[in-house]
């Protein structure tokens, strides 16, 4: 089956006032983010108890999403699932956007941005998953450009090897993420689950953001789409991820809550603030069992509007999830001494907060804003889009 | 292309690849080692902490320390830096037996902030202290996640004050924590919470040589019933406490 | 040609302009702020010297220092850091022959454009004023 790709035509209103508003955004993402490193992080809502908050967490969901895709496109590099290649290159291209934003989000949220450019590239130390990250993440832009030159040049052997290649390094880039927390003596961090959870967690998210752009651009431009393809995504390729992130999850919490030695932290993630009202209505409910719900019940998963939904809902769900890896362990006390309460001091002990403060939203919107523009431009000037997208006859 | 082309071509990738990703390995392969000669060598710098002798209501040490080292004060709980802090805790079975500890850097033997430091900034030197090279921080905050002591800070805001203009002080951006006074322990004093409190004859603060046998804190780690904060997470930290 | 193409050419030619006007401010800047011809035009660092009883020597030739100052400095960071070793040569040390920031650092690091990171943090007054200002 031939499949043919073109530029969008991208002269229309709403395609120009998008990329407008995306560029815009990125300018001003990029003035907070000098102003933050002119001025100082206290700026941001980061304190000295709470460290990493927005930036980090939204690098690590970009991360994430770069997996779904990846997934998504191997449908046609791995599998050679014809059906799938009209999807593929906006897959890829959109996975290493995702991964591109992962790093400048990291990059933005340095003390020093001047010198992120040069030391961690010299002064490499192998036993720091920071460290170990950007290599990661750097070989996987890599071979996603590579995988992307062999979709455009349609060449299938190369085709099958990157797709294989990106998403084999996919996992090793999503498990090191998971590693940054996961590799480190916090009470709520250190979990040997949390990688896998992250890499469950990932491919949702990225599965259930397919299925939204496809939708978006095969509507926004008024190309034709077999609906099949994008069911069969939510029904079951989304659903059975919802399931195995829901898996994941469970054990880990159901763990930690087990063993004395970690139940009041376990206590505390679960039922001790405002990020558990966030994973229980956000992630659980909102995020996985009803999204799952609805993708698996016949009446509601084989309708484009309701897999639309709940792959919304699973985009929001895993964001909150990105959120609770993150803020729980810093805003957690660590227990310094066993059986003795803290009473008075000056620094802030015991459970502390965190609010997002207007500078961080507007760097986090800065790098939606980048990729976003930059996602647009591609698809007005390489040809990323199917001319149609046809799911297989009989 | 043929088949022997795409093996060449890919080879060739791969090999450019795996270089320009390999390079930095190669690079910072012995920037951190340390010469035998170095003066710090054989040495392990400990502290012991008696907080017998040590008064809930006396800052000394910790004045002492904000003013050696310049460290940043706003006035501001989220800002703030405390190189050494004291917490009252209280019991949590018998509710009257209260305490006040002094915590600062454990100067760990296994430090997880060295060990996450992307750049190698944050390092345990020779003598086993834990420092910092501002120069080469980058401010990400990592070696604060790391710690399990919530022992590190960051410099969230330019610190206007500078009260010891003999030692510099950190602009904002970069990470910190407390380095038993380096500058000082390298010209053969003690750290200046150590020498403040022996100033006004407390005495609740003992620095010196764990390797040495003879030293005042190997002495006292040998005999009384010394304690560390949570050794049990295997840290190894080299700050000892009586009466914890 | 066809019109199509033209145009295309117009707007990746637009595209090609813009990045390099981007990519040139730097310098525009630089020349706004510096004026132009900066090379040849190095000040005078007027050196003042202390008496001769406290005088040693300089730390090296003067073409070494005004050109090469940063390796020194960053090879006695290194050793001092990082191998604890204090030597002879102290950054405060410099302040003993060199009293006035701004005719020894200041001068030709706004003349070459090159921004100081150092006195942020190290502690580098003119002899008449106690406070610093940040930066250079």
């Amino acid at each position: 089956m031939q499949v043919e790709f073109s530029k969008i035509e991208g002269r229309s209103a709403a395609f120009y006032v998008a990329a407008a508003a995306l560029a815009a955004l990125g300018i001003a993402g990029t003035y907070s983010t000098y102003l933050l490193s002119v001025h100082g992080l206290y700026l941001s809502g980061m304190t000295n108890r709470v460290p990493w908050g927005l930036q980090i967490s939204m690098a690590i969901f970009y991360i994430g999403l770069s997996a779904g895709s990846l997934v998504v496109s191997g449908l046609y590099g791995i599998f050679g699932k014809l059906e799938y290649k009209p999807f593929a290159r906006i897959a890829a291209y959109l996975a290493m956007l995702f991964l591109i934003a992962g790093l400048l989000s990291i990059l933005t949220d340095q003390g020093r941005v001047d010198r992120v450019f040069v030391k961690p590239f010299t002064y490499l130390n192998v036993t720091s998953m920071f460290s170990i990250n950007p290599s990661l993440y750097s070989g996987h832009v890599l071979i996603c450009i590579i995988y992307l030159w062999a979709l455009f040049r349609e060449k299938g052997t190369l085709t099958k090897i990157a797709s294989f290649t990106v998403c084999l390094w996919a996992i090793g880039t999503h498990t090191g993420t998971g590693a940054i927390f996961a590799f480190v003596p916090r009470e709520l961090y250190n979990s040997a689950l949390l990688p896998p959870s992250f890499v469950a967690a990932a491919l949702s998210s990225g599965a259930a953001l397919m299925i939204l752009v496809k939708v978006a651009v095969f509507r926004g431009t008024g190309r034709p789409m077999d609906e099949k393809l994008v069911i069969w995504l939510g029904r079951p390729l989304l659903a059975v991820f919802l399931v195995c992130t829901l898996y994941v999850l469970l054990i880990e919490n159901a763990h930690r809550f087990y063993l004395a030695e970690s139940r009041e932290a376990g206590m505390f993630f679960l039922f001790g603030g405002f990020h558990s009202v966030l994973f229980w209505f956000g992630l659980i409910i909102f995020g996985c069992i009803i999204p799952a719900i609805l993708l698996f019940l016949r009446r509601t998963g084989t309708s484009v509007p309701w897999v639309v939904f709940a792959s919304a809902l699973v985009v929001v769900g895993v964001l909150f999830e990105r959120f609770l890896i993150v803020i729980p362990g810093l805003i957690h006390p660590p227990e310094l001494f066993p059986g003795w309460e803290v009473t008075g001091t000056v620094l802030w002990e015991g459970v502390v907060d965190y609010s997002i403060s207007f500078y961080e939203v507007l760097q986090a919107l800065g790098v939606l804003g980048i990729i976003g523009f930059a996602f647009l431009m591609g698809l007005k000037f390489l040809p990323l889009a199917p001319t149609e997208a046809r799911a297989l006859a009989a | 292309m043929d088949r022997r082309e795409f093996l060449k071509k890919g080879g060739a990738v791969l090999a450019g690849t795996s270089g320009a990703l390999g390079l930095p390995l190669l690079t910072s392969c012995g920037v951190n080692t340390a010469s035998e000669d170095s003066p710090l060598a054989g040495r392990k710098w400990g502290m012991v902490i008696d907080l017998s002798k040590c008064q809930s209501d006396c800052t000394a040490c910790l004045d002492a320390c904000r003013h050696e080292n310049n460290v940043a004060f706003h006035n501001d709980k989220r800002w703030d830096i405390h190189w050494i802090r004291k917490v009252n805790i209280r019991n949590q079975e018998s509710e009257d037996i209260e305490k006040s500890v002094l915590l600062l850097c454990n100067h760990c033997e296994n430090p997880p902030c060295a060990q996450v430091c992307p750049v190698q900034a944050t390092y345990k030197r020779e003598d086993g202290i834990v420092v910092v090279d501002h120069h080469r921080c980058i401010g990400c905050r990592y070696c604060m996640i790391a710690c399990p002591y919530n022992a590190r800070f960051f410099n969230y805001k330019e610190n206007e004050e500078w009260p010891n203009t003999d030692f510099p002080k950190r602009s904002h951006g970069v990470a910190e924590s407390c380095n038993f006074c380096a500058h000082l322990v390298d010209q053969g004093r003690r750290p200046a919470c150590v020498e403040a409190c022996e100033a006004i004859d407390i005495r609740a603060l003992h620095f010196g040589d764990l390797n040495d046998p003879e030293s005042e804190v190997s002495e006292i780690v040998a005999s009384a019933p010394v304690k560390r904060i949570r050794d049990d997470w295997g840290t190894e930290p080299k700050v000892y406490y009586l009466g914890l | 040609m066809k019109l199509s193409t033209a145009l295309r050419g117009k707007k990746l030619g637009g595209v090609v302009t813009v990045l390099i006007v981007i990519m040139l401010l730097p310098f525009g800047f630089s020349a706004a702020r510096f004026g132009l011809a900066r090379g040849a035009e190095m000040p005078d660092v007027f050196l003042e010297m202390p008496p001769p009883e406290q005088f040693n020597r300089c730390v090296e030739d003067t073409d070494y220092m005004r050109f090469r100052h940063m390796d020194l400095l960053k090879r006695i960071r290194e050793e001092f850091i990082r191998d604890g070793n204090r030597g002879n040569v102290s950054l405060t040390k410099c302040r003993d022959c060199h009293t006035s920031r701004e005719r020894f650092c200041t001068r030709c690091h706004e003349a070459a454009s090159v921004v100081l990171d150092c006195f942020g943090c190290h502690y580098y007054p003119e002899p008449d004023s106690e406070s610093q200002q940040l930066g250079s």
